[in-house]
């Protein structure tokens, strides 16, 4: 269990901004940190994982990380850190940067088959794709057996597929060694495949906690299948109306009334839903 | 998923509204759209759609619904579960699904061989495949 009540004054690009967290995490939990750019998650990643101070404590079981009296460094504090960025040493094999944390031989070898590296462990890690290094980066912080693996979007850079594999991969390791991650992530399907909590920061403060179902399923009573985007277009057409939608990526049209028409203004961001029996589905090829 | 294969009979469209009417099983079917694909065309064979809890059954019909879709179909499976009923149904050679309330399957007393009118709506009628 790690208990943290921690904060911070920080200073935004905006303005002041008070990073307030209270926070009790269970062993073996994998939390999904998210919230808008500037809410705070990599500072809070930052004061747990020692690389910056704030007010206030942070315990994980009997052990004191800080307190009002004590701080304990980053290298006392039993943490494995995965950044955006892969912080490996360039001048060393895929194999000795794992080592280099830590001697134990087996665990590398354990570490690299899970994430499919064995074969690459005589390689220099400059020779490496992004989605090899993030995944070397993973195993080395996995070395140290920490009490808490701290995750800054780790895949955020890699394509798509690599995306999944890695999920998969950060999935596998959970389960093998069961140990207690924080990561910062976006994207909700990797958020729903791999967290089972949520923690929404917005200004520094928690405003939402829950399972990632019930985070990010966006529902309005019996309505399932339900998108946020903007509104940039309604036309009319015969007796009716249509809505051009812009949701992430793409756009949508949909059918509504004239009363529906009446009180949308172009711009605005409107909700879409259906309910979850009146979806078609289909298999991409 | 229930799957019709169509063929195109007419198109009617104001601006991007669409009703296209397809002949299926010696009756015609109506489908509203928004935008429609260009290899759309009268005499083109389709694949059409509809979600099982998008059709309805009427047993015993008679008086007027503003369905546009009514097709007269055999029941050939009920299986009841606790709260809704699917309902197997064939029209000429296609198989089609309903799911209903099991209310709603008790009520009407609804059995292998029954003779009934499957009814769906235009709006819920989509193009899948140009075939």
């Amino acid at each position: 269990m790690i208990d943290i009540n921690v904060n911070k004054k920080l200073h935004g690009t905006q303005s002041e901004m008070l990073l307030d967290v209270k926070l009790n995490i269970n062993h073996g939990d994998f939390i999904a940190l998210s919230g808008k750019s500037g809410s705070g998650k990599t500072t809070l990643l930052r004061i747990l994982a020692g690389l910056e101070k704030s007010k206030g404590i942070i315990h994980l079981e009997n052990n004191i990380w800080q307190d009002h009296h004590s701080f304990k460094s980053v290298q006392k504090r039993e943490i494995g850190f995965v950044f955006q960025d892969y912080a490996l040493f360039d001048n060393m094999s895929v194999l000795k940067n794992l080592l280099y944390v830590n001697q134990d031989k087996k665990l590398a070898q354990h570490l690299l088959d899970i994430t499919e590296l064995s074969e690459l462990k005589h390689r220099n890690t400059t020779t490496l794709s992004g989605g090899q290094k993030q995944r070397v980066a993973l195993c080395r912080a996995l070395m140290k057996k920490p009490k808490l693996l701290l995750l800054d979007e780790p895949l955020s850079a890699l394509d798509p597929t690599m995306r999944i594999k890695l999920q998969n991969e950060i999935l596998a390791l959970h389960q093998e060694f069961n140990t207690t991650t924080i990561m910062v992530s976006h994207d909700p399907s990797e958020i729903y495949r791999l967290a089972t909590r949520v923690i929404v920061l917005e200004n520094g403060k928690i405003i939402n906690d829950g399972s990632p179902k019930d985070v990010l399923l966006r529902t309005q009573g019996s309505q399932k299948f339900s998108f946020e985007g903007e509104l940039l277009e309604i036309k009319k057409v015969d007796v009716i109306f249509t809505a051009i939608i812009a949701i992430g990526q793409q756009l949508v049209e949909i059918a509504i009334s004239e009363n529906e028409a009446k009180d949308l203004k172009i711009g605005s961001f409107v909700s879409v839903s259906t309910k979850a029996f009146s979806v078609n589905i289909k298999k991409l090829s | 998923m229930n799957t019709i294969i169509a063929e195109v009979k007419e198109i009617k469209s104001v601006d991007n509204l669409h009703i296209i009417k397809f002949y299926f099983a010696g009756t015609i079917l109506s489908m509203m759209s928004l935008e429609l694909d260009e290899n759309i065309k009268v005499g083109v064979k389709v694949k059409l759609i509809a979600k099982s809890t998008h059709i309805a059954i009427a047993k015993e019909f008679s008086g007027e619904v503003s369905y546009s879709n009514q097709l007269d179909a055999k029941i050939v499976h009920v299986e009841n579960g606790e709260l809704l009923s699917s309902i197997k149904i064939q029209v000429w050679e296609t198989t089609l699904e309903s799911i209903i309330t099991k209310d709603s399957s008790e009520r009407m007393n609804l059995h292998v061989g029954d003779t009934i009118t499957a009814l769906i709506k235009a709006n819920e009628l989509s193009i899948v495949e140009v075939l």
